[in-house]
Protein backbone atom coordinates (compact mmCIF):
# COMPACT_ATOMS: atom_id res chain seq x y z
CA UNK A 1 0.00 0.00 0.00
CA UNK A 2 1.61 3.08 -1.21
CA UNK A 3 -1.42 5.69 -0.24
CA UNK A 4 -0.12 8.33 1.46
CA UNK A 5 -1.67 9.54 4.92
CA UNK A 6 -2.13 13.27 5.20
CA UNK A 7 -3.48 13.34 8.78
CA UNK A 8 -0.63 11.34 9.66
CA UNK A 9 1.88 14.13 7.72
CA UNK A 10 -0.01 16.57 9.32
CA UNK A 11 0.61 15.14 13.55
CA UNK A 12 4.10 14.72 12.01
CA UNK A 13 4.75 18.56 11.67
CA UNK A 14 2.79 19.11 14.85
CA UNK A 15 4.92 17.17 16.59
CA UNK A 16 8.16 18.34 15.23
CA UNK A 17 6.72 21.95 16.35
CA UNK A 18 6.04 20.78 19.52
CA UNK A 19 9.30 18.97 20.53
CA UNK A 20 11.59 22.37 18.62
CA UNK A 21 9.13 24.58 19.93
CA UNK A 22 8.87 24.01 22.97
CA UNK A 23 12.64 24.39 24.01
CA UNK A 24 13.11 27.28 21.46
CA UNK A 25 10.78 29.87 20.36
CA UNK A 26 8.09 28.27 22.72
CA UNK A 27 9.86 27.55 25.11
CA UNK A 28 9.83 28.58 28.87
CA UNK A 29 11.15 31.22 30.81
CA UNK A 30 14.45 32.08 31.03
CA UNK A 31 15.81 33.75 34.19
CA UNK A 32 18.95 36.21 33.75
CA UNK A 33 20.43 34.64 36.20
CA UNK A 34 20.61 30.87 34.74
CA UNK A 35 18.39 29.54 37.53
CA UNK A 36 14.44 28.03 36.44
CA UNK A 37 11.22 26.90 37.62
CA UNK A 38 8.68 24.34 37.28
CA UNK A 39 7.93 25.83 33.61
CA UNK A 40 11.34 24.17 32.62
CA UNK A 41 10.38 20.65 33.39
CA UNK A 42 6.61 21.24 32.06
CA UNK A 43 8.80 22.77 28.60
CA UNK A 44 10.48 19.04 28.64
CA UNK A 45 7.56 17.15 28.92
CA UNK A 46 6.42 18.73 25.94
CA UNK A 47 9.34 17.94 23.87
CA UNK A 48 8.81 13.82 24.97
CA UNK A 49 5.37 14.32 24.22
CA UNK A 50 6.37 15.79 20.84
CA UNK A 51 8.77 13.15 20.22
CA UNK A 52 6.55 10.61 21.15
CA UNK A 53 4.02 11.77 18.91
CA UNK A 54 6.45 12.39 15.91
CA UNK A 55 6.95 8.42 16.59
CA UNK A 56 3.53 7.27 16.17
CA UNK A 57 3.10 9.93 13.12
CA UNK A 58 6.00 8.04 11.38
CA UNK A 59 4.56 4.70 12.23
CA UNK A 60 1.34 5.29 10.68
CA UNK A 61 3.24 6.71 8.19
CA UNK A 62 5.20 3.82 6.80
CA UNK A 63 2.08 1.05 8.51
CA UNK A 64 0.75 -0.99 5.87
CA UNK A 65 -2.78 -1.90 6.06
CA UNK A 66 -5.17 0.93 7.46
CA UNK A 67 -6.51 -0.85 10.09
CA UNK A 68 -2.82 -0.42 11.39
CA UNK A 69 -3.17 2.98 10.92
CA UNK A 70 -6.36 3.77 12.48
CA UNK A 71 -4.76 2.13 15.61
CA UNK A 72 -1.54 4.45 15.27
CA UNK A 73 -3.62 7.45 14.35
CA UNK A 74 -6.01 6.32 17.79
CA UNK A 75 -2.76 5.51 19.63
CA UNK A 76 -1.81 9.57 19.31
CA UNK A 77 -4.90 11.35 20.76
CA UNK A 78 -3.85 10.20 24.29
CA UNK A 79 -0.89 11.41 23.81
CA UNK A 80 -2.24 14.42 21.83
CA UNK A 81 -4.40 15.08 25.66
CA UNK A 82 -1.49 14.74 27.88
CA UNK A 83 0.32 17.58 25.73
CA UNK A 84 -2.87 19.73 26.20
CA UNK A 85 -2.93 18.89 30.13
CA UNK A 86 1.06 18.89 30.46
CA UNK A 87 1.44 22.46 30.95
CA UNK A 88 -0.14 24.11 34.09
CA UNK A 89 -2.27 21.05 35.34
CA UNK A 90 -0.17 18.37 35.65
CA UNK A 91 3.04 20.50 36.00
CA UNK A 92 2.35 23.97 37.63
CA UNK A 93 3.94 27.08 35.49
CA UNK A 94 5.08 30.73 36.92
CA UNK A 95 2.81 32.39 39.15
CA UNK A 96 2.42 35.23 36.55
CA UNK A 97 -0.06 35.06 33.86
CA UNK A 98 2.85 37.61 31.84
CA UNK A 99 5.51 35.21 32.13
CA UNK A 100 6.43 33.62 29.00
CA UNK A 101 5.48 30.45 29.76
CA UNK A 102 1.83 31.63 30.91
CA UNK A 103 1.45 33.86 27.95
CA UNK A 104 3.24 31.85 24.89
CA UNK A 105 3.98 28.41 25.42
CA UNK A 106 1.43 26.80 27.30
CA UNK A 107 -1.35 28.54 25.11
CA UNK A 108 0.92 27.64 21.71
CA UNK A 109 1.50 23.96 23.53
CA UNK A 110 -2.24 23.64 23.89
CA UNK A 111 -3.18 24.89 20.57
CA UNK A 112 -0.60 22.96 18.59
CA UNK A 113 -2.08 19.73 20.50
CA UNK A 114 -5.61 20.21 20.12
CA UNK A 115 -4.54 20.71 16.41
CA UNK A 116 -2.71 17.24 16.44
CA UNK A 117 -5.68 15.78 18.25
CA UNK A 118 -8.03 16.95 15.73
CA UNK A 119 -5.90 15.68 12.59
CA UNK A 120 -5.29 12.21 14.91
CA UNK A 121 -8.70 11.69 15.26
CA UNK A 122 -9.40 12.66 11.36
CA UNK A 123 -6.93 10.20 10.79
CA UNK A 124 -8.39 7.35 12.76
CA UNK A 125 -11.95 8.35 11.02
CA UNK A 126 -10.36 7.97 7.74
CA UNK A 127 -8.18 4.66 8.30
CA UNK A 128 -11.08 2.87 9.85
CA UNK A 129 -13.34 3.25 6.84
CA UNK A 130 -10.83 2.80 4.38
CA UNK A 131 -10.13 -0.41 6.90
CA UNK A 132 -13.74 -1.83 6.28
CA UNK B 1 -30.40 13.71 -8.64
CA UNK B 2 -32.31 16.98 -7.12
CA UNK B 3 -31.41 20.13 -8.58
CA UNK B 4 -30.34 21.32 -5.33
CA UNK B 5 -28.24 19.08 -4.64
CA UNK B 6 -26.13 20.27 -7.53
CA UNK B 7 -24.29 22.98 -6.04
CA UNK B 8 -22.77 20.55 -3.30
CA UNK B 9 -21.99 18.05 -6.36
CA UNK B 10 -20.62 20.49 -8.33
CA UNK B 11 -18.07 21.51 -5.26
CA UNK B 12 -17.45 18.22 -4.22
CA UNK B 13 -16.40 17.33 -8.00
CA UNK B 14 -13.23 20.00 -7.93
CA UNK B 15 -12.13 19.51 -4.68
CA UNK B 16 -9.03 21.17 -5.31
CA UNK B 17 -10.58 24.39 -6.72
CA UNK B 18 -13.26 24.34 -3.99
CA UNK B 19 -10.69 24.27 -1.28
CA UNK B 20 -9.01 27.41 -2.99
CA UNK B 21 -12.32 29.05 -3.03
CA UNK B 22 -12.58 28.65 0.61
CA UNK B 23 -9.45 29.34 1.54
CA UNK B 24 -9.60 32.69 0.34
CA UNK B 25 -12.72 33.20 2.18
CA UNK B 26 -11.21 32.28 5.21
CA UNK B 27 -8.50 34.54 4.50
CA UNK B 28 -10.77 37.42 4.47
CA UNK B 29 -12.30 36.36 7.58
CA UNK B 30 -9.84 36.01 9.21
CA UNK B 31 -8.02 39.26 9.14
CA UNK B 32 -11.47 41.48 9.32
CA UNK B 33 -12.39 39.49 13.00
CA UNK B 34 -8.45 39.37 14.05
CA UNK B 35 -8.30 42.95 13.13
CA UNK B 36 -11.64 44.02 14.43
CA UNK B 37 -10.97 41.95 17.94
CA UNK B 38 -7.59 43.57 18.41
CA UNK B 39 -8.89 47.06 17.76
CA UNK B 40 -11.94 46.64 20.16
CA UNK B 41 -9.89 44.99 22.89
CA UNK B 42 -7.49 48.49 22.64
CA UNK B 43 -10.43 50.26 22.48
CA UNK B 44 -11.94 48.49 25.97
CA UNK B 45 -8.59 49.07 27.25
CA UNK B 46 -8.60 52.46 27.20
CA UNK B 47 -12.41 52.68 28.05
CA UNK B 48 -11.13 50.18 31.13
CA UNK B 49 -8.10 52.58 31.77
CA UNK B 50 -10.53 55.87 32.27
CA UNK B 51 -12.74 54.07 34.01
CA UNK B 52 -10.43 52.42 36.65
CA UNK B 53 -8.54 55.46 37.28
CA UNK B 54 -11.04 58.21 38.22
CA UNK B 55 -8.09 60.81 39.57
CA UNK B 56 -8.26 63.63 37.63
CA UNK B 57 -4.50 64.39 38.64
CA UNK B 58 -1.85 62.24 40.24
CA UNK B 59 0.77 63.92 42.57
CA UNK B 60 4.24 61.91 42.81
CA UNK B 61 7.42 62.81 44.32
CA UNK B 62 10.17 64.76 42.02
CA UNK B 63 11.89 61.82 41.72
CA UNK B 64 9.38 59.46 40.03
CA UNK B 65 10.03 60.93 36.95
CA UNK B 66 13.32 60.08 36.91
CA UNK B 67 12.36 56.59 37.69
CA UNK B 68 9.29 55.65 36.11
CA UNK B 69 7.93 57.17 32.62
CA UNK B 70 4.55 58.34 33.50
CA UNK B 71 2.99 56.22 30.64
CA UNK B 72 4.26 53.31 32.16
CA UNK B 73 3.30 54.15 35.70
CA UNK B 74 -0.54 53.55 34.11
CA UNK B 75 0.12 50.46 31.76
CA UNK B 76 2.50 48.33 33.67
CA UNK B 77 1.43 48.87 37.36
CA UNK B 78 3.24 51.38 38.76
CA UNK B 79 7.07 49.70 38.32
CA UNK B 80 9.18 50.97 41.02
CA UNK B 81 9.84 52.09 44.13
CA UNK B 82 9.71 56.00 45.30
CA UNK B 83 8.66 57.91 48.40
CA UNK B 84 7.68 61.41 49.57
CA UNK B 85 7.31 62.50 52.84
CA UNK B 86 3.23 61.86 54.40
CA UNK B 87 3.26 65.45 55.23
CA UNK B 88 2.51 66.04 51.05
CA UNK B 89 -0.79 64.67 51.52
CA UNK B 90 -1.61 67.41 54.00
CA UNK B 91 -0.44 70.17 51.24
CA UNK B 92 -2.37 68.81 48.96
CA UNK B 93 -5.51 68.82 51.21
CA UNK B 94 -5.21 72.45 51.67
CA UNK B 95 -5.10 73.41 48.14
CA UNK B 96 -8.68 75.12 47.14
CA UNK B 97 -10.17 73.10 44.55
CA UNK B 98 -9.21 69.40 46.16
CA UNK B 99 -12.03 67.36 47.06
CA UNK B 100 -10.44 63.75 47.64
CA UNK B 101 -6.93 62.86 47.96
CA UNK B 102 -6.23 59.43 48.47
CA UNK B 103 -2.22 58.23 49.27
CA UNK B 104 -1.19 54.87 48.09
CA UNK B 105 2.53 53.43 48.93
CA UNK B 106 4.21 51.27 46.54
CA UNK B 107 6.62 48.51 46.98
CA UNK B 108 8.14 46.33 44.88
CA UNK B 109 8.60 42.48 46.13
CA UNK B 110 11.44 40.19 45.97
CA UNK B 111 11.63 37.37 43.33
CA UNK B 112 12.67 34.27 45.57
CA UNK B 113 12.96 30.71 44.90
CA UNK B 114 11.46 28.52 42.25
CA UNK B 115 7.96 29.99 41.51
CA UNK B 116 7.27 32.95 43.20
CA UNK B 117 7.18 36.08 41.27
CA UNK B 118 8.28 39.64 41.73
CA UNK B 119 4.67 41.75 42.06
CA UNK B 120 4.24 45.42 42.54
CA UNK B 121 2.38 45.84 46.17
CA UNK B 122 0.40 48.93 46.49
CA UNK B 123 -0.91 50.16 49.62
CA UNK B 124 -4.11 52.05 50.09
CA UNK B 125 -5.98 53.69 53.01
CA UNK B 126 -9.28 52.60 53.28
CA UNK B 127 -10.95 55.93 54.85
CA UNK B 128 -9.73 57.98 51.91
CA UNK B 129 -9.40 55.86 48.46
CA UNK B 130 -11.91 56.06 46.30
CA UNK B 131 -9.52 54.80 43.55
CA UNK B 132 -9.13 51.38 44.31
CA UNK B 133 -11.94 50.84 46.59
CA UNK B 134 -14.72 50.52 44.46
CA UNK B 135 -13.01 48.19 41.99
CA UNK B 136 -12.36 46.05 45.16
CA UNK B 137 -15.79 46.04 45.98
CA UNK B 138 -16.78 44.49 43.16
CA UNK B 139 -15.02 41.16 43.56
CA UNK B 140 -14.69 41.62 47.84
CA UNK B 141 -17.53 42.91 50.12
CA UNK B 142 -15.94 42.82 53.65
CA UNK B 143 -13.05 45.25 54.71
CA UNK B 144 -9.38 44.38 54.34
CA UNK B 145 -7.33 43.07 57.09
CA UNK B 146 -4.22 42.92 58.38
CA UNK B 147 -2.07 41.04 55.65
CA UNK B 148 -5.03 40.52 53.47
CA UNK B 149 -4.15 40.86 49.95
CA UNK B 150 -6.41 41.35 47.17
CA UNK B 151 -4.40 40.30 44.04
CA UNK B 152 -4.50 41.39 40.16
CA UNK B 153 -6.36 39.06 37.63
CA UNK B 154 -2.73 38.02 36.06
CA UNK B 155 -1.13 37.04 39.46
CA UNK B 156 -2.04 33.29 39.59
CA UNK B 157 -2.58 33.05 43.15
CA UNK B 158 -5.88 31.59 44.22
CA UNK B 159 -7.96 33.17 47.03
CA UNK B 160 -7.31 31.64 50.79
CA UNK B 161 -3.55 31.03 49.35
CA UNK B 162 -0.75 32.18 51.71
CA UNK B 163 1.47 34.37 49.81
CA UNK B 164 4.52 35.12 50.59
CA UNK B 165 5.85 38.73 50.69
CA UNK B 166 9.46 39.34 51.89
CA UNK B 167 8.89 36.00 54.05
CA UNK B 168 5.63 37.90 55.50
CA UNK B 169 2.44 35.66 55.31
CA UNK B 170 -0.17 37.59 53.42
CA UNK B 171 -3.76 35.87 52.63
CA UNK B 172 -5.23 36.01 49.28
CA UNK B 173 -8.70 37.60 50.21
CA UNK B 174 -9.93 38.72 46.48
CA UNK B 175 -8.97 38.15 42.80
CA UNK B 176 -9.93 41.59 40.66
CA UNK B 177 -11.51 41.47 37.61
CA UNK B 178 -9.80 42.00 34.24
CA UNK B 179 -8.58 46.09 33.28
CA UNK B 180 -6.25 45.15 30.74
CA UNK B 181 -3.36 47.62 32.18
CA UNK B 182 -0.72 47.26 34.28
CA UNK B 183 -2.69 46.91 37.19
CA UNK B 184 -3.58 43.43 36.84
CA UNK B 185 -0.05 42.64 37.41
CA UNK B 186 -0.04 44.59 41.15
CA UNK B 187 -1.60 43.29 44.66
CA UNK B 188 -3.09 45.75 46.90
CA UNK B 189 -3.26 45.74 50.82
CA UNK B 190 -4.52 48.45 53.47
CA UNK B 191 -1.41 50.98 54.94
CA UNK B 192 -1.07 48.82 57.82
CA UNK B 193 -0.06 45.79 55.79
CA UNK B 194 1.98 47.99 54.01
CA UNK B 195 3.85 49.26 56.97
CA UNK B 196 4.29 45.59 57.87
CA UNK B 197 5.84 44.52 54.74
CA UNK B 198 8.02 47.81 54.50
CA UNK B 199 9.60 46.65 57.51
CA UNK B 200 10.47 43.49 56.19
CA UNK B 201 12.04 44.55 53.39
CA UNK B 202 14.16 46.78 55.89
CA UNK B 203 14.96 43.81 57.94
CA UNK B 204 16.35 41.90 54.95
CA UNK B 205 18.39 44.84 54.33
CA UNK B 206 16.42 45.67 51.21
CA UNK B 207 16.85 49.64 51.56
CA UNK B 208 13.78 52.16 50.60
CA UNK B 209 15.43 54.89 52.46
CA UNK B 210 12.05 55.21 54.57
CA UNK B 211 11.68 55.16 58.34
CA UNK B 212 10.97 52.08 59.73
CA UNK B 213 7.06 53.54 60.17
CA UNK B 214 5.35 53.18 57.02
CA UNK B 215 2.52 55.82 57.81
CA UNK B 216 5.21 58.24 57.44
CA UNK B 217 5.86 57.88 53.94
CA UNK B 218 3.91 57.51 50.59
CA UNK B 219 4.43 57.24 46.74
CA UNK B 220 1.44 58.45 44.90
CA UNK B 221 -1.78 60.99 45.97
CA UNK B 222 -4.68 60.51 43.72
CA UNK B 223 -6.20 63.64 43.90
CA UNK B 224 -10.49 64.35 42.99
CA UNK B 225 -11.04 67.90 41.90
CA UNK B 226 -14.16 69.51 43.11
CA UNK B 227 -16.68 70.28 40.45
CA UNK B 228 -16.41 73.98 39.27
CA UNK B 229 -12.66 74.45 39.38
CA UNK B 230 -10.38 74.27 36.76
CA UNK B 231 -8.17 71.32 36.65
CA UNK B 232 -5.41 72.55 35.27
CA UNK B 233 -5.61 75.87 37.59
CA UNK B 234 -5.75 73.34 40.36
CA UNK B 235 -2.50 71.16 38.77
CA UNK B 236 -0.37 74.58 38.86
CA UNK B 237 -1.50 75.49 42.67
CA UNK B 238 -0.18 71.69 43.23
CA UNK B 239 2.91 72.11 41.64
CA UNK B 240 3.77 75.34 43.35
CA UNK B 241 2.37 74.49 46.90
CA UNK B 242 3.49 70.99 47.73
CA UNK B 243 7.14 70.76 47.65
CA UNK B 244 9.43 68.03 45.84
CA UNK B 245 6.51 66.83 44.36
CA UNK B 246 5.31 66.63 40.28
CA UNK B 247 1.43 67.16 40.05
CA UNK B 248 0.58 65.52 36.89
CA UNK B 249 -2.80 65.91 34.91
CA UNK B 250 -4.42 62.26 34.38
CA UNK B 251 -5.85 62.87 31.06
CA UNK B 252 -2.34 64.17 29.49
CA UNK B 253 -1.49 60.79 30.29
CA UNK B 254 -4.22 59.06 29.14
CA UNK B 255 -3.55 61.28 26.09
CA UNK B 256 -0.56 59.98 25.14
CA UNK B 257 -1.77 56.24 25.65
CA UNK B 258 -4.99 56.95 23.39
CA UNK B 259 -2.70 58.72 20.17
CA UNK B 260 -0.86 55.03 20.42
CA UNK B 261 -3.62 53.55 20.18
CA UNK B 262 -5.36 55.24 17.25
CA UNK B 263 -2.04 54.94 15.68
CA UNK B 264 -2.13 51.14 15.84
CA UNK B 265 -5.79 51.23 15.48
CA UNK B 266 -5.32 53.04 11.92
CA UNK B 267 -2.42 50.59 11.16
CA UNK B 268 -4.94 47.50 11.67
CA UNK B 269 -7.43 48.92 9.92
CA UNK B 270 -5.45 49.61 7.04
CA UNK B 271 -3.72 45.81 6.67
CA UNK B 272 -7.46 44.64 6.99
CA UNK B 273 -8.41 46.99 4.06
CA UNK B 274 -5.76 45.88 2.16
CA UNK B 275 -6.16 42.25 2.50
CA UNK B 276 -10.12 42.73 1.49
CA UNK B 277 -9.04 44.67 -1.52
CA UNK B 278 -6.84 42.00 -2.31
CA UNK B 279 -9.15 39.09 -1.41
CA UNK B 280 -12.13 40.57 -3.62
CA UNK B 281 -9.75 40.82 -6.56
CA UNK B 282 -8.56 37.59 -6.23
CA UNK B 283 -12.28 36.08 -5.50
CA UNK B 284 -13.27 37.99 -8.64
CA UNK B 285 -10.96 36.89 -10.87
CA UNK B 286 -11.06 33.10 -9.65
CA UNK B 287 -14.81 32.76 -10.73
CA UNK B 288 -14.01 34.49 -13.75
CA UNK B 289 -11.27 32.11 -14.45
CA UNK B 290 -14.12 29.21 -12.86
CA UNK B 291 -17.06 30.52 -15.02
CA UNK B 292 -14.73 30.33 -18.16
CA UNK B 293 -13.45 27.25 -17.46
CA UNK B 294 -17.23 25.86 -16.97
CA UNK B 295 -18.83 27.84 -19.45
CA UNK B 296 -19.88 24.57 -21.68
CA UNK B 297 -21.12 22.81 -18.74
CA UNK B 298 -23.40 25.74 -18.04
CA UNK B 299 -23.94 26.41 -21.76
CA UNK B 300 -25.79 22.61 -21.43
CA UNK B 301 -27.99 23.46 -18.89
CA UNK B 302 -28.84 26.28 -20.36
CA UNK B 303 -29.94 23.97 -23.67
CA UNK B 304 -31.45 21.24 -21.48
CA UNK B 305 -34.37 24.45 -20.17
CA UNK B 306 -32.46 25.87 -17.06
CA UNK B 307 -33.33 29.59 -17.06
CA UNK B 308 -31.04 32.48 -16.67
CA UNK B 309 -32.41 32.82 -12.85
CA UNK B 310 -31.98 29.25 -12.36
CA UNK B 311 -28.29 29.23 -13.36
CA UNK B 312 -27.43 32.61 -11.31
CA UNK B 313 -29.16 31.06 -8.66
CA UNK B 314 -26.55 27.95 -9.19
CA UNK B 315 -23.61 29.86 -9.31
CA UNK B 316 -24.35 32.01 -5.92
CA UNK B 317 -25.14 29.00 -4.11
CA UNK B 318 -21.96 27.26 -4.99
CA UNK B 319 -20.34 30.54 -3.71
CA UNK B 320 -22.02 31.02 -0.76
CA UNK B 321 -21.35 27.82 0.34
CA UNK B 322 -18.07 28.25 -0.41
CA UNK B 323 -18.33 31.63 1.62
CA UNK B 324 -20.08 30.21 4.26
CA UNK B 325 -17.33 27.47 4.98
CA UNK B 326 -14.44 29.69 4.98
CA UNK B 327 -16.03 32.59 6.59
CA UNK B 328 -16.85 29.96 9.25
CA UNK B 329 -12.81 28.38 9.47
CA UNK B 330 -11.61 31.98 9.11
CA UNK B 331 -12.99 33.04 12.49
CA UNK B 332 -12.57 30.25 14.21
CA UNK B 333 -8.34 30.34 13.00
CA UNK B 334 -8.52 33.86 13.90
CA UNK B 335 -10.02 33.44 17.37
CA UNK B 336 -7.88 30.17 18.20
CA UNK B 337 -4.59 32.95 17.61
CA UNK B 338 -6.63 35.60 19.20
CA UNK B 339 -7.85 34.79 22.64
CA UNK B 340 -5.32 32.01 23.95
CA UNK B 341 -2.65 34.49 23.42
CA UNK B 342 -4.38 37.78 24.84
CA UNK B 343 -1.78 38.09 27.60
CA UNK B 344 1.21 37.82 25.02
CA UNK B 345 -0.57 40.63 22.23
CA UNK B 346 -1.43 42.98 25.92
CA UNK B 347 2.60 42.84 26.71
CA UNK B 348 3.58 43.47 23.37
CA UNK B 349 1.98 46.13 22.35
CA UNK B 350 2.90 47.74 25.93
CA UNK B 351 -1.51 49.56 25.47
CA UNK B 352 -4.33 48.13 27.70
CA UNK B 353 -5.61 45.46 26.22
CA UNK B 354 -9.23 44.15 27.97
CA UNK B 355 -10.67 41.69 25.63
CA UNK B 356 -14.78 42.45 24.67
CA UNK B 357 -17.27 40.58 26.08
CA UNK B 358 -18.96 37.38 24.82
CA UNK B 359 -21.82 39.33 23.28
CA UNK B 360 -19.50 41.98 21.53
CA UNK B 361 -17.37 38.74 20.44
CA UNK B 362 -20.17 37.12 19.04
CA UNK B 363 -21.68 40.28 17.08
CA UNK B 364 -18.25 40.75 15.74
CA UNK B 365 -18.22 36.88 14.26
CA UNK B 366 -21.32 37.40 13.27
CA UNK B 367 -20.61 40.59 11.36
CA UNK B 368 -17.49 38.97 9.60
CA UNK B 369 -19.93 36.08 8.44
CA UNK B 370 -22.07 38.17 6.65
CA UNK B 371 -19.57 40.52 4.95
CA UNK B 372 -17.91 37.17 3.83
CA UNK B 373 -21.25 36.22 2.58
CA UNK B 374 -21.74 39.68 1.08
CA UNK B 375 -18.67 39.86 -0.77
CA UNK B 376 -18.64 35.91 -1.92
CA UNK B 377 -22.06 37.19 -3.29
CA UNK B 378 -20.62 40.20 -5.05
CA UNK B 379 -17.77 38.01 -6.77
CA UNK B 380 -20.67 35.23 -7.74
CA UNK B 381 -22.94 37.44 -8.68
CA UNK B 382 -20.85 39.36 -10.68
CA UNK B 383 -19.67 36.38 -12.60
CA UNK B 384 -23.47 35.17 -13.36
CA UNK B 385 -23.96 38.89 -14.53
CA UNK B 386 -20.99 38.13 -17.36
CA UNK B 387 -22.77 34.77 -18.25
CA UNK B 388 -25.93 35.69 -18.60
CA UNK B 389 -24.97 37.56 -21.63
CA UNK B 390 -23.67 35.01 -23.33
CA UNK B 391 -25.44 32.57 -25.42
CA UNK B 392 -25.17 28.77 -24.74
CA UNK B 393 -25.40 27.94 -28.79
CA UNK B 394 -22.44 30.04 -29.28
CA UNK B 395 -20.52 28.53 -27.01
CA UNK B 396 -21.07 25.15 -27.83
CA UNK B 397 -20.49 25.66 -31.55
CA UNK B 398 -17.02 27.93 -30.24
CA UNK B 399 -15.83 23.81 -29.03
CA UNK B 400 -13.26 25.41 -26.76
Amino acid sequence: MKEFSIPACVTLALALLIAVGSQTFLGPCVHDDGSFGACHWAGRMLMGVGALLAAQSLLALFARDHGRRAGLSLAMAPTALLGILTPGTIISLCGMATMRCRALMRPAMILLCVLALMAALTGWWIERRKAR
Amino acid sequence: MKASQLPIKNLMRRPGRTAAMILLSALLALSVFGGSVVVRSLQSGLNSLEARLGADIIVLPAEAESKVSFKNLLLQGTAGAYYMDASALDRVREVEGVEIAAPQTFLASLKADCCSIKVQVIGVDPESDYVVKPWIEQSYARELGDMDLVVGCLVTADVGEIMRVYDQRCHVVARLARTGTGLDTAVYCTMDTMKALLAAAEAKGVSHKITSDGRERISAIYVKVRDGYDVDAVNSKLNGHVRKATAVRTRSMITGVSDSLAGISRTIALLVGVVWVMALAILLVAFAMMIHERRREFAVLRLLGTSRRGLSRLILSETALCSLLGGLAGIAAAAAVVFPFTTLIESRLGLPYLTPHAGAVLALAAGTLAATLVIGALAGGWAAYRLSRTDPGTTLREGA
